[in-house]
């Protein structure tokens, strides 16, 4: 049964188009995935479905009816949930606080809390057994936030999900049990819709996918009927058939000379002693699952940690990492994973944020003329190809992939010897991530800098990676290096099975 | 299983010794020892009755400061707002007519819930930023004082001194007499306060007060009426100006158009030791009396420990500034303690 139907749905912003022909058909009990690159309009008709937008032109079917909703409140109350990228949970309040928001029930004047917990208990024991429902929620991990923010939605007994990259803070366990729990939904006739930047979590839980390029949709693809194949669904997200294999920096023959080596590191009980020796022209991958303190691993090489203590040495010669000030000094640059509190200014502009880095740097002068400022960025912005309408617009109307480019683009002018990528893909598409990358590497060769790259994705460790440290409590377990990169051995070292 | 249960109990522990609201509690007992030290009567029933008269304005100004700030906002206008209300009351009571206060408590009521109602569509509706809003009004609250009572004064009629001293009261029944020779109309007021906000915490307001001070938008997105939950908030805040102006004019007889003036920022302060965050969201209005007493006890104890006049405000600040700090480190140093890895 046909839960919803949007046909010729049209957007624009300002003189932007974001959607010129929306087609989307969601069915009981069925998960539809959508694809497409960032900007391609897949959040947009699923904000325009739950009246967060309003469609210019198009029509909008729900069980039968022709319906137009003002605001997600009006499609909750309708039975249509949405689970937002950005999420919409309130950090002081806890778990079950949270869940309810908004929906609360009432026993007389008061608040009926008993129920509520009752309600968040029974949600969360299928989407995360054990969590504790007191928590606060600024508490938690990006994870577990997101998994809460589903829980929200589900409170409200939606016939329609909307799920928007759910699962881009997830790690994998906790994305396999969010699958099983989606299945159990739509056994239950519930019909979801599914966004994802990883393939291979759309090709395993939908049934069917609708894949937008530019504001269209140019194919929906029926997995029962049609089968599961990579290669089509890159291509019609792409546009292109783009098989070229990324050939890795360096082989390991030729990455012998030292950069950069840190023996000790210490940081609390976070950092257990760790010893790193990165290579010129090498790009060092750091695994493992997630929280083990990868993302805290490369702060405390940024001198972002300033109770951490450990000898490092650059070019052989010593250095002191106790300030982000020293690390840069250096030329440690780091492009941290959390991009809206840690890389951006997210109200100011392109401009402003990529110049930002060299107003602290000593022997500045004083004065610069915006003049030269202004070439170094029109440089940046070409070598990286970012999207953006001019250099004053706010860095955060840019899409995820550009705002992520701009974060990259700030060290451009650097002479960059180490650069600290923290999970820089997250929530980039396919396309983006491949420029990225391939951006990164020519770095690499061109300065024989050395990079080092926390991904959660282990297929990017895979992909790019001339050798990953595989990170457990804090410690290295593991090093792997050449054949020994692939999936199974980085998976068995992650879980220490070896 | 011994050593889980008590590994159980030392985590519950741990917890609370890790909540900052315990320095508040850590610093209340501080003051209180000193200043108990330095006052020989301190704890004589005749010096804690004057001395709850004296912290009553300012604990039941912060209380109401407490639900603003929570809410995501701050009200610079309490102080003024405080004025305005004492000079309705004695404006619209005469001496020698007892009805006369029932009409100036029900006329007060009016213009309390209109102080807040404007406030509140300044930083709800109007989304101006709360510190411009109430710094505005607040000058409006003040003329309007100014323009009913330009010297202090006026007339209140007898029976307000149930609001202040029963026993001052000729023809009040004994028994009520007893019992405030022991609970003071002034604990009363505070103790209406502290029920009125046991109530509303229990509401869907007091959760959405707390919803809308941390996070706006996720509020707004939730469903939730932010503009009218900060209006709430700033309505809130007028019942306890309310009351503060009924024990001020019990006490005193007569209205003053300035009286309130040092008490907005006394009142921000106490909110701050109290342990609330400005950037609201996060804090507990029980503490933010905690806090006012600290404040007010600051006061006492540089009074009784012969400090030369000259320097009694400047040591008053650096106490103030010392009891944030050591609350801040406090909190900062459980933290560091409880430090975790960050993805768990």
């Amino acid at each position: 049964m046909t839960v919803l139907e949007a046909t010729g749905i049209r957007k624009r912003f300002g003189g932007v188009v974001a959607l010129s022909n929306g087609n989307l058909t969601c069915t009981a009990g069925r998960i539809t995935g959508l694809l497409g690159a960032n900007g391609c309009g897949k959040s947009t008709i699923s904000k325009i479905i739950v009246g967060v937008y309003s469609a210019d032109d198009g029509d909008v079917k729900y069980q039968g009816k022709s319906v137009r909703f003002r605001n997600p409140d009006e499609a909750r109350s309708e039975g249509i949930a949405m689970v937002y990228q950005n999420l919409s949970l309130v950090g002081d309040l806890t778990v079950w606080q949270n869940i309810v928001l908004g929906n609360e029930e009432r026993k007389g004047l008061f608040l009926n809390n008993r129920a509520a917990r009752d309600l968040s208990r029974s949600i969360l024991e299928n989407l995360l057994p054990g969590m504790d429902i007191e928590r606060m929620v600024f508490d938690l991990s990006p994870g577990e936030m997101q998994i809460v923010e589903i829980a929200k939605a589900l409170a409200a007994r939606p016939k329609l999900l909307i799920l928007d990259e759910p699962t881009s803070a997830l790690e994998k366990t906790e994305v396999r049990s969010l699958m099983r729990y989606m299945h159990e939904l739509a056994d239950s006739g519930v019909a979801i819709t599914f966004t994802s930047h990883r393939l291979w979590e759309v090709m395993e839980i939908c049934d069917d996918v609708t894949i937008f390029r530019n504001g269209e949709n140019v194919g929906t693809i029926d997995f029962a009927k049609e089968g599961k194949h990579q290669d089509q669904l890159v291509q019609l997200i792409t546009g292109t058939s783009n098989k070229e294999k990324f050939v890795k920096a360096c082989s390991t023959s030729r990455c012998e000379e030292s950069l950069f080596s840190v023996r000790g590191l210490c940081y609390g009980n976070i950092l257990r002693d760790i010893s790193i020796d990165l290579k010129r022209g090498e790009i060092l991958g750091i695994g493992g699952l997630a929280g083990q303190g990868q993302q805290e691993l490369l702060l405390a090489l940024a001198g972002a940690y300033r109770g951490a203590s450990c000898d490092a040495e650059v070019n052989h010669s010593p250095v002191r990492l106790t300030s982000p000030g020293n690390a840069i000094a250096e030329n440690i640059l780091l492009v941290p994973g959390d991009r809206e509190q840690e890389g951006l200014f997210p109200q100011h502009s392109v401009f402003n944020n990529l110049v930002f880095p060299k107003a602290g740097l000593k022997g500045q002068p004083l004065f610069t003329p915006r003049k030269r400022r202004t070439e170094e960025c029109e440089r940046a912005i070409e070598a990286l190809s970012i999207k953006t309408s001019d250099l004053d617009a706010p860095v955060n109307t840019l899409s995820g992939g550009n705002q992520q480019k701009v974060i990259v683009g700030k060290w451009l002018s650097f002479d960059t010897k180490v650069l600290l990528l923290a999970d820089p893909a997250k929530g980039v598409d396919v396309g983006a991530k491949r420029d990225l990358y391939a951006y990164i590497a020519r770095q690499v060769k061109e300065r024989e800098m050395g990079v080092v790259l926390y991904a959660s994705d282990n297929g990017e460790l895979i992909e790019y990676c001339d050798r990953v440290l595989i990170m457990y409590e804090g410690q290295i377990v593991a090093c792997l290096e050449g054949d020994d990169i692939n999936e199974d051995k980085i998976i068995a070292a992650s879980m220490r099975l070896i | 299983m011994g050593s889980t249960i008590a590994g159980a109990r030392g985590a519950t522990l741990k917890k609370y010794l890790a909540r900052p609201e315990l320095s508040v509690l850590i610093i209340l007992v501080v003051m209180l020892v000193t200043a108990a030290a330095l006052q020989d009567n301190f704890f004589q029933s005749r010096s804690i009755v004057r001395n709850i008269n004296a912290f009553a304005p300012l604990i039941l100004l912060t209380m109401g400061q407490a639900v603003v700030i929570i809410s995501g906002g701050i009200d610079l206008s309490t102080g003024s707002a405080l004025s305005l209300l004492t000079c309705v009351l004695t404006s619209v009571m005469k001496h020698d007519n007892g009805v006369t206060g029932v009409y100036a408590i029900a006329i007060a009521l009016v213009v309390a819930a209109a102080i807040g109602i404007v406030n509140g569509i300044g930083i709800g509706y109007l989304r101006i930023p709360p510190v411009i809003v109430t710094f505005a009004t607040s000058f409006i609250w003040l003329g309007a004082a100014l323009f009913l009572r330009p010297t202090p004064g006026g007339e209140s009629v007898p029976w307000f001194k149930w609001f202040y001293d029963v026993g001052a009261l000729p023809d009040a029944p004994g028994a009520a007499k007893w019992i405030s020779s022991i609970l003071p109309p002034a604990l009363w007021l505070i103790i209406i306060g502290v029920v009125f906000w046991a109530f509303l915490r229990r509401t869907k307001a007091g959760r959405y007060f707390y919803a809308v001070g941390s996070n706006n938008d996720s509020a707004f997105e939730s469903g939730i009426n932010t503009a009218r939950v900060q209006m709430y908030a700033c309505m809130a805040n007028s019942v306890f100006l309310l009351l503060a102006a009924l024990f001020f004019v019990g006490q005193n007889q007569s209205g003053d158009a300035r009286m309130g003036d040092p008490l907005t920022l006394k009142a921000i302060a106490a909110v701050v030791v109290g342990g609330i965050a400005l950037s609201g969201g996060r804090g507990s209005v029980y503490f933010a009396i905690a806090g006012a007493l600290i404040l007010s006890l600051v006061n006492k104890i540089i009074f009784f420990a012969n400090i030369p006049y000259a320097y009694q405000t400047l040591v008053g600040g650096v106490i103030v500034i010392a009891a944030i700090a050591s609350s801040q480190a406090y909190t900062l140093y459980r933290r560091r303690g409880a430090l975790r890895l960050k993805g768990r």
